[in-house]
């Protein structure tokens, strides 16, 4: 019961904070320089004609009309009309979540498993060599520059060994994969076509990487440090004084109590991942989420921008939401 | 994913973790400060000294060469524009350093005196500060870059001031928690009944116990304000060529790699590397330090 009013309570604080990302993404894309209208019209359009085309899109009507337009739309759940395209930015959006989606659920999988075996590893030795290498990788995978790993990974594993396939795109389009979900490994098994599986699954292998390697740094370090806190608890100090088997210890006291943190942590690193993938998407012409967010802004379409500043908006704050509540659930030490 | 870092780090800062290991455990955290401290000390030479190192200009260009290999004339080689990989990657630590520490120190102040505040009033000027923070923690880098270089124009300023609104929500949360835990304290109910004014209590009291945490984070985040310049220069929000700055000579250099011209992106990545590095093995053996005096 406590949980529950927990919950209601932050949901209420959320409104405030959404209400004013919302307001603050439409009035931040129409101060940026540049005319969403111009950029598809084309050099010989007249004035008239783009004239025409604001009225279109409502871009010629008063800045209250057009924001108190939007909200009745978002409250229906109506993103609005991309400019670009023309199509309902809603269902743009969700052929675009999926690839990132199967981007960032196969690499923080990879992650967590990891960083759980590697964490305790290094725990278990702390200040011997291991663990010191241990380190050195997390502070190493904290510090590379994502893209540029995904450059130099393409340069080894595409120029040089000719070992996956060229950065532009996400399955090779002469495997003739229907797409469903938009995350082509699902489609390709879905459709069962065998082809597109194994193409997808090679062009998965250097982005997935490239995103692992920035990922599993944050998580290794919180594993370890929650492995140490429980390695020099008293109570694992006086289930190890009983002479229980290491075997009970290890699964039953060590991982048991070093895991309690990490569902909070995944959801975190889950739910930022969706909006900072831009880079690694960028690297390899993944045209998921994150690009198509970056054309909408680079394109100064409008629905694009806004709906794109939300979803991310509203994935961190939940994310934070969920963690606190997962984190209070399985830790009944924790006080809401 | 800076901003992941960010708010992962941010979250075992709360609980702070006991280590233990006595002479071996400080040994290694020494190691980390002093190797840290030496790469940052280089880059920041090498910034000062560019013009000495490099035999080329920071954006002249050597027509008759473009994109040659390694060797010769250019030591790393040049890139498309036939401008010399070597003398940019040495000049560009000079942007990077200087917005990287420039955006930090504006965001620690910023940060530290709404936090100072917040925690100290409390009530319902803590709740509209924190809210306001949620909003900017919550807000996509790249899109309010890109609206702050519309608001104020494009330039060096403007990615100091983004990069700061970025970072700056972590100082607000961090020092608010801390001023609160302080509050309850008996030192600053002496303060307050032998008359300080709440300034002085802020000034004086409050603010050299609530630095603790902040210097211990600030050097891990110039790394990752680092990062984050080189990440919006990489997607044309940030830098632009012909200046010098690691992450926009990597974008420059992405296409030529697909064709096995490494040397136009690597070496710059390489630096950026290692100079993120330098300011992670500070700031994590700094933390290791801080924990072992905090048991």
């Amino acid at each position: 019961m406590r949980i529950f009013r927990f919950v209601v309570r932050r949901l209420l604080q959320l409104i405030p904070v959404l209400l004013g990302v919302v307001v603050l993404a439409f009035l931040l894309v129409r101060v940026l320089p540049g005319d969403p209208v111009r950029s598809i019209l084309g050099q010989n359009a007249t004035e008239e004609d783009a004239a025409a085309a604001r009225a279109r899109f409502g871009l010629d009507q008063s800045l209250w009309q057009q924001f108190l337009d939007y909200l009745r739309g978002l409250v229906t759940g109506d993103f609005g009309t991309s400019i670009q395209s023309g199509n309902s930015v809603g269902s743009e959006m969700a052929l675009r979540v999926g690839p990132t989606l199967e981007l960032v659920v196969i690499a923080v999988s990879i992650a967590l498993v990891v960083a759980t075996v590697l964490g305790i590893w290094s725990a278990k030795r702390a200040n011997r060599v291991g663990d010191h290498s241990v380190r050195m990788f997390a502070l190493v995978g904290n510090s590379i520059p994502e893209f540029w790993l995904g450059l130099v990974l393409v340069l080894v594993g595409y120029s040089i060994l000719g070992w996956f396939p060229a950065p532009n795109g996400r399955v090779d389009p002469d495997t003739n994969l229907t797409p469903l979900t938009g995350a082509d490994l699902v489609d390709a098994v879905l459709t069962a076509n065998g082809p597109a599986i194994a193409s997808a699954a090679a062009y998965l292998v250097l982005p997935v990487l490239t995103l692992v390697v920035g990922v599993v740094a944050p998580l290794l370090r919180s594993v370890r440090a929650s492995a140490l806190e429980v390695l020099h608890s008293e109570s694992y100090a006086a289930a190890k004084a009983h002479g229980l088997r290491d075997r009970t210890l290890h699964y039953g006291y060590l991982l048991r109590a070093t895991l309690v943190r990490l569902p909070s942590l995944a959801a975190l690193v889950f739910g930022t991942a969706i909006g900072s993938t831009v880079l690694v998407e960028y690297v390899y012409s993944w045209q998921g989420f994150g690009q198509w967010a970056l054309r909408g802004l680079l394109y100064r379409d409008y629905p694009v921008v806004q709906a794109s500043v939300l979803v991310i908006a509203l994935c961190y704050v939940l994310v934070f939401l969920i963690a606190d509540v997962v984190h209070a659930i399985l830790d009944p030490r924790v006080r809401l | 994913m800076a901003e992941l870092r960010a708010a992962v780090s941010g979250d075992s800062a709360q609980t702070p973790v006991v280590v233990a290991g006595g002479d071996r455990d400080s040994r290694f955290a020494r190691r980390m400060i002093i190797v840290g401290a030496t790469i940052l000390s280089v880059v920041a030479l090498v910034a000062v000294f560019a013009p000495l190192l490099s035999p080329w200009g920071e954006t002249e260009i050597d027509p008759a060469n473009t994109l040659v290999a390694p060797g010769g004339n250019h030591l790393l080689g040049t890139d498309g524009n036939g401008m010399d990989i070597w003398s940019r990657v040495l000049y560009a630590a000079r942007l990077d350093l200087g917005i990287a520490l420039a955006a930090v120190a504006l965001a620690v102040v910023v940060g530290t005196l709404l936090g100072l505040v917040a925690g100290y009033f409390g009530g319902w000027l803590d709740d509209v500060l924190m809210r306001v923070v949620d909003i900017f923690q919550s807000f996509p880098t790249f899109i309010l870059a890109l609206a702050v270089a519309a608001l104020l124009g494009n330039g060096t300023i403007n990615l100091i001031i983004t990069i700061a609104a970025v970072n700056a929500p972590a100082y607000a949360r961090l020092v608010r928690a801390e001023v609160r835990s302080l509050r309850e304290l008996p030192f600053v109910d002496a303060a307050i009944t032998s008359g300080a004014s709440p300034v002085g209590v802020l000034w004086r009291h409050l603010l050299p116990n609530s630095l603790t945490p902040v210097r211990v984070i600030a050097p891990l985040n110039c790394g990752w304000a680092m990062l984050t310049l080189a990440g919006l220069s990489f997607l044309g929000l940030g830098v632009s060529i012909p200046e010098a700055e690691w992450g926009a000579m990597i974008s420059l250099g992405a296409a030529d790699v697909v064709g096995g011209r490494w040397w136009t992106s690597v070496p710059p990545g390489l630096a950026l590397f290692v100079c993120v590095l330098g300011f992670s093995l500070l700031g994590e053996g700094l933390q290791d330090r801080a924990n072992a005096k905090r048991r």
